[in-house]
């Protein structure tokens, strides 16, 4: 059994002082612009691949901070926490840290869609994020504002109109060189605050806008199309001011489950753990919004906010006369403040107020902090590449909010990524793809690059086509090998650890599989079990593993021989058992998507020119987005499978024109009818 | 363009961008209206010499069949005709012949047709008999289409339901009630698609043919029933027994509905090897066919009547008409006695009492076989549209397997069960072609050389 224990977390002290006076040098490898969920991964990520990296934040203690719920995980986002941490990302890890109240969601849906799930300590996770990048080796973090990215001509020999080599800090004349930039600027991008009929410049409430510079270089010097969302954060409310008894306790798992790999436990013992509390609105709070929208900008204006995790405001107005859940969730171990989950709002801090006052455990409720709306830029993601460098400027990557998601895992999962591809660039190592067949996190970038983003986006399991294939608990087996030597991001204590289990849950399926016994025999030793007798004479260990009420343990207590140095294992047994048929019949699937991914479509082709039949609708969906596989073109919303029936012969008939160099009859005549199909209206 | 043949009119059709030049420079400068025949003169664009005169009419994009500019002109079918007026369209920049299927295609890529609106259109153009035709005309018209697009809408919406139970329904208010919809939707689903394919291959029949298969002892007269169905000496007739040692098919039209009738070796025990495998090719016909025609030489059935029942009997298998041939040779009294006694035995099929010689019987016999026949295929206009493709039926079953994974797994594994249901949608995606259409694209259109 490995029982490793978490990483004690160095004394605020020590970090503090590494970066007062530590003057930072000309050129880095990588420069990572903030310091949230996607700038902490990207500048981690990068230094684990070898990048010398410099990581710029306004304030190097708000490195970790949760600026809105303090909750990490979640159906769909759970598995991108898994993915992250099999890739050696922080955010598993920094949750086992600093979770105070862990349960699995869904538990009763099936495996491939748990969503681990976990209530943090604000504290601590700033705590472990801090003191984790401030260890890192070959990371420097630095606090400065960022007023300008250094643009030049690009380099001849790769696409793209710019490039971008460094960037310039507020108050310093010496710009700082870097081979990549990786911009996680989040909501700080034109970003406004909200509180009723009051505007202020800004990100988070506390915090200083970013400068303006960085947001007009995107726009007018790179030419990048950007787009306005808006989100919102609902007001703290002081604990001791709540009756709670008003509210149904919610306990969390009797015995957390940590998201990492590496971790056999959490740092919080499972009677340490802090329950939730759910109440409801009342008709009181919907007549509190309707009185007060007069008094609140937010909700007038018409930036896109997501239709995940709406304001109190639009729920109301949206499903009039229903009652709404509230989630009250504790802050910390030692906080004394309560976040109450579902009542975002923007209206002035006085109606804030008077509103929750109309829900019963809050009726004399206090309020810390109030809530507020922010409303952003966000650059068009189908601007960029599979790698998240801008697909116009060489050296230029994006991660997080800046693409138009939502949440700490997509960022962190798109920080992750846009690390690993510009550390990778830095090294001149060519950029490397995720699948969506292979993981979440290839799901989420090849869903921001191939069909961008309409309102804030958020990961479902629904998005992912093969999701009983990419669960949360084979993440590592999924990625972790991968991201050792493919990618280069992975420790090699982590790396082992992955071989071993790999291995033995290789050796125990085969075990199982060699438990061969007639279906009487297996009555006998278990009689409970209904085994169907149109069942062939002989079953496995893993076809009777399949069934639902047996498990790996009462298989072990039969042969233990055999199973049980396998114990430590069981549950993954259990599952691999029941999802291994239905991951064998995807594979064929699986496998077209991936050689359609192998189909590259050349970056500089022209699709309104295109010589191919396709419908001007089409072109234009093509135009826009430019697709950088044939794979990711099928994706694509307004694609018939006719369009891609002709993009695909293209593509063939494109590259069978390379490989031919010299002109013969059979290529004039192919000629002519590419003439003729290019002329043919749709 | 397309178009060929030797016959009164023949229609020379263009389709896509050239389409309006090719009228313009063949058939007078100003477009006539849109889908209005006008009769003009056709001349060569380049020496301007009159080829014929014919109607002509433009259908601009997208009111076309192609959805594409399209042209049509109505010409004299003769070959010197047409190939003046093909080799005068060749002159006109952008065009070229039309490649086998290829309107059709365009229709498609258009989409003016989905799958099952092609595979009608080529069922039509390749129909022979009229009962094909009508069944056809109603899956061209899109009903066949309109019902597996009803049934995938219906499953898109159950997988949202689903979805959305998974993704929302812990920490956001999803009703409670969306599951139980979902769970009657698959049910109810499940259930049309079932009755659907319990339809004993009908469509499928009377889209490929009937297999009618006749057998027999040796010297039955299998063979002349064949000649006499056919009207023609198909197979080789003679006194002796075991002359029919190989399998002779020939088609039929019995009634409107298409027919393959089968003619087989007598079935007797035999020394000899060519004809032992005669008589195995037979029981193997026997055993695939929709229908049999069990011949029996009269004159060999026990003259009393309640023993030939039993005697007959033993010979029968599921669908099957009784043939008592050569009843010239028996005496007016047995005729009668078999007709009335034979008639009211319970387990036995229609008997029919024939002279293949005399034709005597036959109209009677004829009857009895076109209702068999009509009851094999279906009326193909009444009822919903039926299955008419194996390529359908293969589809449908895995979507009825893929809903019942549903169904296995709805209460200990939602995900695996929510996967049931995408993989019928798949399924069902696949025969209109609105779905990972790029896999059966080619071979629809490699298999039907359909619509020039």
């Amino acid at each position: 059994m490995l029982t490793k224990k978490l990483q004690p977390v160095q004394s605020f002290l020590s970090l503090v002082s590494r970066s007062v006076g530590h003057f930072p040098r000309q050129h880095y490898d990588v420069i990572v612009v903030g310091g949230g969920h996607a700038g902490t991964e990207a500048a981690a990520a990068a230094a684990r691949l070898g990048a010398e990296t410099l990581l710029i934040t306004q304030k190097i203690h708000t490195i970790g901070a949760l600026s809105c719920n303090p909750s990490l995980g979640g159906v769909g986002k759970g598995h991108l926490v898994r993915e992250v941490d099999a890739l050696d990302g922080l955010c598993g890890r920094a949750g086992d840290w600093a979770g105070i109240s862990f349960s699995i969601l869904n538990r009763r849906k099936g495996p491939a869609v748990w969503g681990p799930r976990a209530q943090l300590d604000r504290q601590r996770y700033r705590e472990f994020m801090q003191s984790e990048l401030l260890s890192t080796p070959r990371l420097t973090v630095m606090e400065g504002s960022v007023e300008e990215l250094l643009v030049t001509d690009p380099n001849p020999e790769q696409p793209g109109q710019h490039r971008v080599n460094g960037i310039c800090l507020a108050n310093s004349s010496h710009p700082i060189s870097a081979s990549s930039v990786v911009l996680t600027t989040g909501t700080f991008l034109s970003g406004s605050l909200f509180i009723g009929q009051t505007t202020s410049p800004g990100g988070r409430i506390g915090d200083a806008p970013s400068s303006a510079g960085l947001s007009h270089t995107l726009r007018e010097r790179l030419g990048l199309k950007v787009g306005r969302l808006r989100t919102g954060t609902p007001p703290r409310i002081v604990k001791d001011s709540v009756d709670l008894s008003l509210a149904t306790l919610n306990p969390p798992d009797s015995s957390p489950t940590p998201f990492s790999f590496m971790n056999t436990h959490t740092r919080c013992r499972p009677e340490e753990q802090l329950p939730c509390y759910l109440t409801y609105t009342t008709p009181g709070v919907e007549r509190v919004v309707r009185e007060s929208l007069h008094l609140n900008c937010h909700i007038q204006q018409d930036a896109k906010g997501p239709r995940y995790c709406p304001s109190i405001e639009s729920r109301v107005l949206r499903f009039p006369g229903r009652r709404h859940q509230v989630w009250l969730e504790p802050e910390g171990l030692t906080s004394d403040l309560l976040y109450p989950q579902g009542l975002s709002m923007t209206m002035p801090p006085d109606v804030q107020l008077r509103l929750i006052r109309e829900i019963p455990p809050l009726h004399k409720a206090e309020i810390h902090m109030p809530g507020y709306g922010v409303q952003y830029d966000f650059v068009c993601p189908t601007q960029l590449s599979p790698s998240l460098q801008v697909k116009s400027t060489q050296g230029l990557f994006l991660a997080g909010q800046i693409n138009g998601t939502t949440g700490y895992e997509e960022a962190a999962a798109q920080g992750l990524w846009a690390g690993v591809n510009a550390g990778r660039r830095a090294l001149s190592k060519p950029p490397v793809a995720l699948s969506r067949t292979e993981s979440y996190i290839g799901v989420l970038i090849d869903d921001l690059v191939s069909r961008g983003v309409t309102e804030p986006y958020r990961m479902f399991t629904s998005r992912a086509e093969f999701r009983t294939s990419l669960r949360p608990d084979n993440a590592d087996l999924r990625l972790t090998l991968k991201g050792r030597f493919e990618l280069g991001c992975v420790s090699s204590s982590r790396h082992q650890k992955a071989v071993r289990v790999k291995n033995s849950l290789q050796d125990a399926l085969a075990a199982l599989q060699a438990l061969s016994l007639s279906t009487t025999s297996w009555k006998r030793k278990i009689p409970d079990v209904h085994v169907s007798e149109a069942n062939s004479n002989m079953l496995s260990g893993i076809e009777m593993l399949q069934y639902k009420d047996v498990s790996f343990q009462v298989l072990a207590s039969i042969f233990p021989e055999v199973l049980l140095p396998f114990m430590e294992f069981s549950q993954r047994l259990k599952i691999e058992a029941v999802y291994r048929p239905h991951c064998e019949s995807n594979k064929r699937e699986i496998q077209r998507i991936q050689e359609e991914e192998n189909m590259s479509l050349p970056e500089d082709i022209d699709y309104l020119s295109l010589p191919v039949s396709l419908s001007q609708e089409v072109r234009e969906v093509l135009h826009r987005a430019r697709p950088s596989t044939l794979g990711a073109a099928t994706r694509l919303e307004g694609i018939t499978p006719a369009a891609v029936v002709n993009l695909f012969n293209y593509v063939c008939f494109a590259e069978k024109r390379k490989k031919t160099s010299h002109g013969n009859q059979r290529r004039q005549k192919e000629g002519r009818e590419e003439e003729l199909c290019a002329s043919l209206p749709q | 363009w397309a178009g060929y043949g030797r016959c009164g009119v023949a229609v020379v059709r263009v389709s896509g961008p050239a389409s309006a030049t090719a009228l313009r420079s063949m058939a007078g400068h100003r477009l006539p209206p849109p889908r209005t025949a006008l009769l003009r003169s056709i001349t060569d664009p380049l020496s301007g010499e009159m080829l014929d005169r014919g109607l002509v009419l433009w259908f601009p994009a997208p009111h076309s069949f192609t959805g594409e500019d399209s042209v049509e002109f109505h010409i004299h079918g003769g070959p010197a005709v047409i190939t003046a007026v093909l080799q005068a369209l060749g002159s006109v920049p952008g065009t070229r012949p039309a490649e086998a299927g290829e309107f059709t295609r365009r229709a498609f890529q258009a989409g003016k047709l989905d799958l099952t609106e092609v595979e009608g259109l080529g069922d039509l153009i390749h129909a022979e008999t009229e009962a094909q035709r009508r069944q056809a005309l109603r899956q061209m018209s899109g009903e066949l289409g309109h019902i597996y697009r009803d049934w995938s809408h219906k499953l898109k919406r159950c997988l949202a339901h689903i979805e959305a139970f998974i993704d929302f329904s812990e920490d956001e208010l999803i009703e409670d009630g969306v599951l139980d919809q979902a769970d009657r939707s698959v049910c109810d689903l499940q259930s049309q698609i079932e009755q659907h394919l319990r339809d004993e291959r009908r469509g499928e029949r009377l889209r490929s043919g009937v297999h009618v298969v006749i057998a027999g002892a040796t010297n039955a007269g299998k063979s002349s029933l064949l000649n006499t169905l056919c009207q023609r000496p198909a197979a080789i007739v003679s006194p002796i027994a075991g002359t029919t040692r190989d399998i002779v098919e020939t088609a039929v039209d019995i009634g409107g509905f298409p027919v393959l009738l089968s003619d087989t070796a007598g079935l007797r025990e035999s020394a000899d090897l060519v004809e032992q495998e005669g008589v195995r090719r037979a029981r193997e016909r026997v055993q695939q066919a929709d229908l049999t025609l069990l011949v029996v030489d009269s004159t060999c059935l026990p003259s009393d009547v309640q023993r030939a029942a039993g005697f007959l009997s033993e010979h029968l298998r599921n669908m099957c008409l009784l043939v008592l041939n050569k009843s010239d040779l028996l005496p007016e009294t047995q005729r009668q006695k078999l007709k009335m006694e034979l008639r009211g035995v319970s387990g036995l099929p229609a008997v029919c009492l024939l002279s293949c010689q005399t034709n005597e019987g036959l109209k009677d016999f004829l009857t009895v076989l076109q209702s068999s026949v009509k009851t094999l295929c279906g009326d193909p206009l009444a009822g919903a549209p039926t299955l008419t493709q194996a390529r359908h039926r293969a589809h449908l079953q895995q979507c009825v397997a893929a809903l019942s994974q549903f169904q296995r797994y709805r209460d200990s594994d939602l995900a695996l069960a929510a996967e049931g249901v995408r993989l019928a949608l798949t399924s069902l995606g696949r025969i209109t072609g609105r779905v990972g259409a790029e896999e059966i694209l080619d071979i629809i259109f490699k298999d039907f050389c359909i619509g020039k």
